[in-house]
């Protein structure tokens, strides 16, 4: 699904350039629920962001499902984004002005659908994701867990291969983590959706099935694990 | 396909704000309009002036009055059909404040003259047979009240009675102006009257009239008529100045100053305050909608979609406030032009002024959401999204 | 009670600087455009008004407002000049008294288009009571009882024939340009001749004032006089001091241009105050953590309150000043208009006086306070515990 090869991205910040991901390998397959663990500034949210085509390395290859980043344009990168990826950040995921299910429709005005089926689509990622009722509430008027729901609703509504989520557990506690967390394993197991999830916290990356150690910019390690369930304690 | 919601919604995220620039833009919207309205009252004499209408003077001096013969003599030029005269009267009602313009005319031609003229109430032909009787356009009625059947009273200023009375009219007729060619704040009296009482020698003033306005008939090239008529009295005793209607009118226009130049001077003044506050609100927007930029970039929306999502949002605001200061114009027109009373009696906001507010309130919002959109399309989605929100 | 050090306020205003250029600059767009009229008006008005003679009476016949409207005949002239007991007499005993014609006559602009000209006939006397107020700028003045005539400064160059050594016609008899005059009343863009020649010229035997120096110049006498010559049986006439009479003629358009700034003034100050509002609420959303933040500390919200006025004050200063900056360019700038009177065209310049600056500072000021009072008292009327909660 996902292929790095020799990957580098720097940033110039006041003459210095800071090498942030350096000649970077790394394969995540078709299938996978990969957790991706660093110290802060170890460079995962850059990576995150190059897989999910938000950004250009400066050199190296991303491939991802089949097809090269590297090559894109910022348009084609956009089109690409509209139907191979969902997005989930950390806060603030949602468009503070638009209710649950215009934020969930946003994604489905690139595709050709007609306005019926959009609706329809939105409400089914609701649904799956348990929101259905809080459908005409404004991000402001819904908790942090409910949120990152509807943002992963939004992820999946237009039904894409790969799902990126950067530390959608940060701003949470426990008992709307392990929500989230539950519903990134259904996606993963039921919908055999490929997931990359950044996160600090350990407990969160206990329910993937890999797990991958950057840091500095370089892969430290990759573990094989049996992912705890959601709600298991 | 641009989410026309986000730009709605996102108009409507801080109300008061939106509110309060869209006040704005009405108070500014409005004042251009009437702005341009006035110009183009102004204008109307001149630029509805009629191709069969000309008007004879003396080629001194407005000031200067032709002699009474010359009427007989106008009208027998070839390819004149009527010949009406008006002469300035300059009296005022009651109080010196209350001026509007008077003149004596020729009954018999004048409604043949100006087929703008439309009685509104009484009946011309009571007006042309009695003597003492005169016709007010309907500003006056508005303004001063006067019916038919009251007696006008006029106290003279140049043309004055010697025994220190005031001048009176019968109100015989009440007429509308329906062109720019004829002001509705005018009163029309006979000539004949005032001729008498100049031959009588009961008031002073000169004799003769200030013009002759000269219906060319049907097939005839107003140009060589006029130059007939300027030919005829080429060797005096007063030589005369014919010229078209609109040439004449725009004498008028042009003494009153440099009057484009003040109105679009006070029109810039007014339009680049709003447009410093639309683009105040703009940049304020663009500042708090970076993070919502940076998500729809990475749900897949293109550059071009962002930068129109900005800018018809900055050109929704602007047609918000902008259009609702047209149509404020546009429906206060009438009001706005009996408050003005005399001075402006044809005042109206025309079709094309609200095309022209229209387009200006477009070009406000894309001056307004320009840059800001430009700055937003341009943005990486990393760095969008790293923005404070 | 503990007031709000105020360089925290300004130094947001410094921090939010594209915010607060933009909203100076509305301020100052309306200031300028607002202090453009009034400077036309002083522009106006000090031709006409302060231009005046005050020791210098005219001579109008009664119920006429304006040279163009009063007649005297011959006789009448006579009788005024000669049988006046009141006006004064010169070394030679000669009645300090002079007649004047006036007509407008039509000329073409040298820019094209055509415009009425002011014609004025004049006696000697005429410019005896205008002493060194005017002066002849080049060339020399005309020789009495000839064919030849002085041009206002302001008028030449302007209108065609109108330099030393043209020829300009009035009705058929060709007058020579023999000299330029200048003066800062109206008179500046007059065209002066001798009375009798421009009275024959025009075929016109009317004179239309005449102006006199009283022996007793005092308003008591004046009023005294005015009413016994309304009286006057043989020619009545309405006296009044030359300042008294122009500005008589000028009040009404002097009095629009007031009413047109005012109206402006109101009209696009709301727009200015909407906006500068707007820019003082955004001040504020972004600071509602440290109001919070101010108020858990124990500031009361008065000065809270004062602290943002000041804020929305200084703005107002800035806006003033760029009001002022913007419209100093205006100054002097000539432009002309129709005196409606006569119906002649005068030509005057914008005058940025100090009054002019005075009121578009406090313009401005008023403008910036009006905008700061609501969001100022939002600001103080924040309860501790949410400000702090939001960021
Ligand atoms: N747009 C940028 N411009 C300059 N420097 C950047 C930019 N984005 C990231 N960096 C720098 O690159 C480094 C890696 O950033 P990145 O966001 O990938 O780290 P991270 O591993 O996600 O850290 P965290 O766990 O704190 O989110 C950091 O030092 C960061 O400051
Ligand atoms: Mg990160």
């Amino acid at each position: 699904m996902i292929t790095l090869r020799q990957v580098v991205k720097s940033y110039s910040r006041g003459g210095e350039t800071l090498v942030v991901l350096d000649h970077l390998d790394l394969t995540v397959a078709d299938g996978q629920f990969c957790a991706l663990m660093g110290p802060s500034g170890s460079g995962k949210s850059t990576l995150l962001n190059l897989v999910g085509g938000l950004d250009h390395a400066d050199s190296g290859v991303v491939e991802v499902g089949g097809e090269d980043l590297t090559s894109m344009s910022n348009d084609e990168l956009a089109g690409w984004r509209a139907s191979s990826v969902g997005f989930v950040f950390q806060g603030f995921n949602l468009i503070p002005v638009l209710t649950a299910i215009e934020n969930v429709t946003l994604p489905l005005l690139l595709a050709p659908l007609s306005g019926k089926q959009r609706r329809e689509h939105a409400e089914y990622a609701l649904e799956l994701v348990g929101l259905k009722d809080r459908m005409h509430h404004r991000p402001g008027q819904l908790s942090g867990g409910q949120e990152q729901r509807v943002a992963i609703a939004r992820a999946l509504v237009t039904d894409p291969q790969l799902i990126l989520a950067d530390e959608p557990t940060g701003d949470l506690d426990r008992n709307s983590a392990d929500q989230v967390l539950g519903l990134m394993q259904r996606l993963n197991s039921e919908m055999k959706k490929t997931i990359v999830m950044v996160t600090h916290d350990p407990a969160a990356a206990a329910h993937a099935g890999t797990l991958v150690h950057l840091d500095k910019g370089k892969l430290v390690r990759i573990e094989q694990q049996t992912p705890v369930s959601a709600g298991a304690r | 396909m641009v989410p026309f919601r986000v730009i709605w919604r996102n108009l409507f995220g801080h109300p008061v704000r939106s509110l309060l620039t869209a006040a704005s833009l009405v108070v500014a919207m409005f004042l251009l309009c009437v702005l341009r309205s006035l110009v183009v009252t102004l204008d109307a004499g001149v630029t509805e002036a009629r191709t069969d209408r000309l008007v004879v003077q003396s080629a001194a001096s407005l000031f200067v009055t032709l002699p009474e013969n010359y009427r007989g003599k106008v009208a027998a030029v070839e390819g004149v059909k009527h010949v009406c005269s008006w002469t300035w009267f300059g009296a005022y009602y009651q109080r010196r404040e209350n001026f509007f313009a008077q003149f004596s005319t020729d009954q018999d031609t004048l409604l043949a003259m100006y087929p703008e003229m439309e009685i509104v109430a009484g009946d011309y032909e009571r007006f042309r047979l009695n003597r003492n009787s005169c016709i007010v356009g309907e500003a006056l009625v508005k303004s001063y009240g006067f019916k038919l059947g009251d007696k006008v009273p006029l106290i003279g200023t140049f043309i004055q009675r010697l025994d220190g009375q005031p001048w009176e009219f019968e109100v015989a007729a009440v007429y509308r102006s329906k062109a720019g060619t004829l002001d509705s704040g005018t009163l029309f009296f006979h000539h004949e009257f005032l001729k008498k009482a100049r031959e009588e020698k009961l008031c002073t003033g000169e004799e003769g009239v200030n013009t002759y306005v000269v219906k060319v008939a049907d097939g005839n090239d107003p140009i060589t008529v006029a130059s007939r008529i300027d030919s005829l009295f080429e060797n005096g005793p007063q030589k005369v100045q014919t010229t078209t209607e609109a040439e004449f009118n725009a004498q008028f226009v042009s003494m009153i100053g440099n009057i484009p130049f003040f109105l679009s001077a006070i029109g810039s003044g007014v339009l680049f305050a709003i447009v410093m506050a639309v683009v105040n609100t703009m940049l304020m927007a663009s500042r708090e909608q970076t993070r919502a930029v940076g998500i729809l970039k990475a749900l897949g929306f293109t550059s071009t979609t962002v930068f129109l999502v900005f800018l018809l949002q900055a050109i929704t605001l602007s047609l918000l406030g902008g259009g609702t200061g047209v149509a404020l114009a546009l429906a206060t027109s009438d009001a706005l032009r009996d408050a003005l009373g005399t001075t402006f009696p044809n005042y109206v906001v025309s079709h094309d002024t609200v095309v022209v507010g229209l387009i200006v309130t477009v070009v406000v919002g894309l001056i307004a959401g320009l840059v800001p959109a430009l700055k937003l399309a341009k943005l990486n989605p990393v760095n969008a999204l790293r923005a404070e929100q | 009670m503990a007031l709000v050090p105020l360089n925290y306020n300004l130094r947001s205003l410094i921090q939010r600087r594209t915010s607060t250029f933009l909203t100076a600059l509305a301020l100052g767009a309306t200031v300028a455009t607002v202090a453009g009229v009034l400077a036309l008006q002083q522009g106006f008005e000090t031709l006409f008004t302060k231009s005046g003679r005050d020791d210098v009476v005219v001579f109008l016949r009664k119920g006429a407002a304006s040279e163009g409207e009063s007649a005297f005949t011959r006789d009448d002239t006579r009788y005024l000049v000669n049988s006046i007991t009141e006006i004064a007499k010169d070394a030679s005993g000669k009645p300090i008294a002079a007649v004047e014609s006036f007509l407008a006559l039509r000329r073409r602009k040298m820019d094209g288009g055509e415009t009425n000209v002011p014609v004025r006939g004049v006696s000697p006397m005429s410019f005896d009571l205008m002493g060194d107020r005017l002066k002849i700028t080049s060339g020399r003045t005309f020789q009495p009882s000839s064919d030849e005539v002085i041009i206002g400064a302001k008028l030449a160059g302007r209108i065609q024939n109108t330099l030393v050594g043209d020829t300009i016609v009035f009705n058929m008899t060709p007058f020579k340009v023999v000299g330029i005059f200048e003066n800062d009343g109206p008179a500046g863009s007059e065209v002066w001749g001798d009375v009798e020649r421009i009275i024959e010229a025009l075929d016109r035997p009317l004179f239309n004032r005449v102006i006199a120096k009283l022996a007793d110049s005092s308003p008591d006498a004046l009023a005294a006089f005015n009413a016994r010559m309304q009286a006057d049986v043989q020619s009545p006439c309405e006296v009044k001091t030359e300042a008294e009479y122009l500005a008589g003629l000028t009040g009404m358009l002097s009095g629009l241009l007031q009413f047109v700034g005012s109206i402006l003034g109101s009209v696009m100050g709301i727009a200015a105050v909407f906006t500068a509002t707007n820019t003082m609420l955004s001040a504020i959303a972004s600071r509602t953590h440290e109001i919070g933040i101010l108020l858990a500390t124990g500031f009361r919200p008065i000065p809270i309150f004062l602290s943002f006025m000041f804020e929305s004050l200084v703005l107002g200063v800035f806006g003033g000043a760029i009001g002022c900056l913007l419209v100093l360019p205006v100054n002097g700038i000539e432009t002309g208009t129709s005196n409606f009177a006569t119906f002649t065209e005068v030509a005057f310049a914008f005058k940025i006086t100090p009054q002019v600056l005075t009121s578009a500072v406090i313009f401005s000021l008023v403008l910036g306070l009006l905008a700061g009072a609501w969001p100022a008292w939002k600001a103080a009327m924040m309860k501790p515990t949410e400000a702090l909660r939001r960021s």
